[in-house]
């Protein structure tokens, strides 16, 4: 999931979107952490998270499944995948985080001066940061950056920019609104961290300046 | 994956889904350009398909085919590691395991992302570079671990040259005094190859979520540009289960 790093779009959209990970360590607290997991997504699930995903079901919020699915799905060792929207909610479910103490790490994604602020306000002090160096070699091949902004929320590369075209195409020509439009181009995301928030938000702005052929 | 001729009704809905653009219409059905194929299976978990028409191929799990499957599709765990998803736990999990300690600096070179993916011969172009720049040893629980013939040399398996992933991580961990030259390696190895990478470094900060000045002026001084978005280990993870204790 270092994909998560390689996120694009307007500075500020990612300035209020954090991805949140829970990553239980293999051979160090793998065992028993199921029950601890499930307590972790009982309480995002209240926090109204944009996107949520645990890795024992691979099947994203926008994928047709329940949120008992999602908590009866989870054992030893599944990891939690989330997309919260807003500086507050990410700092009270930090809050919470903290006070259930459940000693799984916890990883957030996000620009790192809100991050820093974040943790200087909860008096938290972060252990590592993976930095993202870029994209290198044919540059020249990607899909354009308007469509990068959609395609890289998620990072294991399952959305399409074809299909980024296509519910432009659909909103264009009336078939879709703009949530309908980001929950479609959600759906493929499997680890759960396409933000269908920010997809409305670039949506807007993007889908003026597309033409198509209505044929 | 394959598109059944017989029951395809060539709607061409499952054709914007595919990643890469592998389905394509030919005599009026949607078919699936094996070559091109990543076996990722979006086309079929996005159910689309109004006849389920779409399958797995029946040869996807067998070698080297099965490379494609296991480094493209996010639900497959690979055969051999057990581990799903492309790379380590690398600094998600570092306050529990100490991967990366002060000092050293943890690197990730994600062939293929974003999006295009990437032939093993390509791959290798990197992988010899980047032995002969002296990184013989990678992450040992990394399943790219699996398609490496020679460390020394950054050879790959001579049969998986046909093969191609969307990614794979390669991941290893060097001092901070040798990251400006593996930074410069992969520099001049992106020059080679004729798709994409994504390069990632990370390391353990310093008080105030700073990030270690050494680390911050290698990156600059090799010409590379940091962007504003990182992944942070938040350090509340632990090895012992006080709860259950």
């Amino acid at each position: 999931m270092t994909h998560s790093l390689h996120r694009e779009g307007p500075l500020d959209l990612l300035n209020r979107e954090y991805v949140l990970f829970v990553y239980p360590a293999r051979g160090f607290n793998y065992d028993g952490s199921g029950p601890k997991a499930k307590r972790l997504v009982e309480m995002l699930f209240q926090q109204g998270p944009a996107n949520l995903l645990v890795t024992t079901l691979r099947r994203n919020m926008y994928s047709g499944i329940s949120q008992e699915e999602i908590l009866n799905s989870i054992k030893d060792g599944a990891k939690i995948f989330c997309v919260l929207e807003d500086r507050e909610k990410i700092k009270d479910t930090l809050v919470k985080i903290k006070e259930m103490d459940e000693g799984i790490s916890i990883v957030i994604s996000g620009v790192i001066d809100r991050v820093r602020e974040v943790s200087a306000e909860l008096g938290l002090n972060p252990h590592t940061v993976n930095l993202s160096l870029g994209i290198h070699g044919r540059t020249d091949r990607l899909p354009p950056a308007d469509l990068r902004q959609f395609t890289t929320m998620c990072g294991h590369g399952m959305v399409s920019p074809w299909l980024i075209r296509d519910v432009i195409r659909r909103v264009k020509t009336g078939k879709l609104d703009l949530r309908e439009a980001s929950l479609i181009a959600a759906a493929p995301c499997t680890c759960g961290i396409f933000n269908p928030c920010r997809s409305v938000e670039m949506l807007k702005d993007l889908v003026p300046l597309y033409t198509v052929n209505r044929l | 994956m394959l598109i059944r001729k017989d029951l395809c009704v060539g709607c061409g809905r499952c054709q914007p889904y595919c990643p890469v653009g592998a389905i394509h219409f030919e005599e009026l059905k949607s078919i699936v350009d094996q070559e091109v194929c990543y076996e990722c299976g979006t086309c079929l978990r996005s159910e689309i398909c109004p006849v389920e028409a779409i399958e797995e191929s029946p040869y996807v799990y067998e070698y080297p085919r099965a490379l494609r499957k296991f480094f493209s599709d996010p639900n497959a765990t690979h055969a051999l590691t057990g581990i799903a998803g492309r790379g380590t736990e690398e600094s998600k999990t570092n306050d529990v395991i100490n991967r990366v300690v002060p000092g050293e600096v943890g690197v990730a070179i994600e062939f293929g992302r974003p999006t295009l993916g990437m032939d093993l011969t390509n791959i290798q172009k990197v992988t010899r570079a980047m032995a002969k720049a002296g990184i013989t040893e990678i992450e040992p629980e990394n399943p790219f671990n699996d398609v490496i013939q020679n460390h020394t040399t950054g050879d790959l398996k001579p049969e998986l040259m046909g093969e191609k992933v969307l990614s794979a991580i390669m991941e290893f961990k060097v001092k901070r005094d040798q990251l400006g030259h593996v930074l410069r390696t992969i520099k001049q190895a992106a020059r080679e190859v004729d798709s994409v990478f994504v390069v990632d470094v990370y390391t353990r900060l310093e008080p105030g979520l700073t990030v270690p000045k050494e680390v911050i002026e290698v990156i600059e001084a090799e010409g590379y540009t940091r962007r504003p978005n990182a992944k942070i280990n938040m350090g509340l993870g632990r090895a012992n289960k006080r709860k259950d204790a």
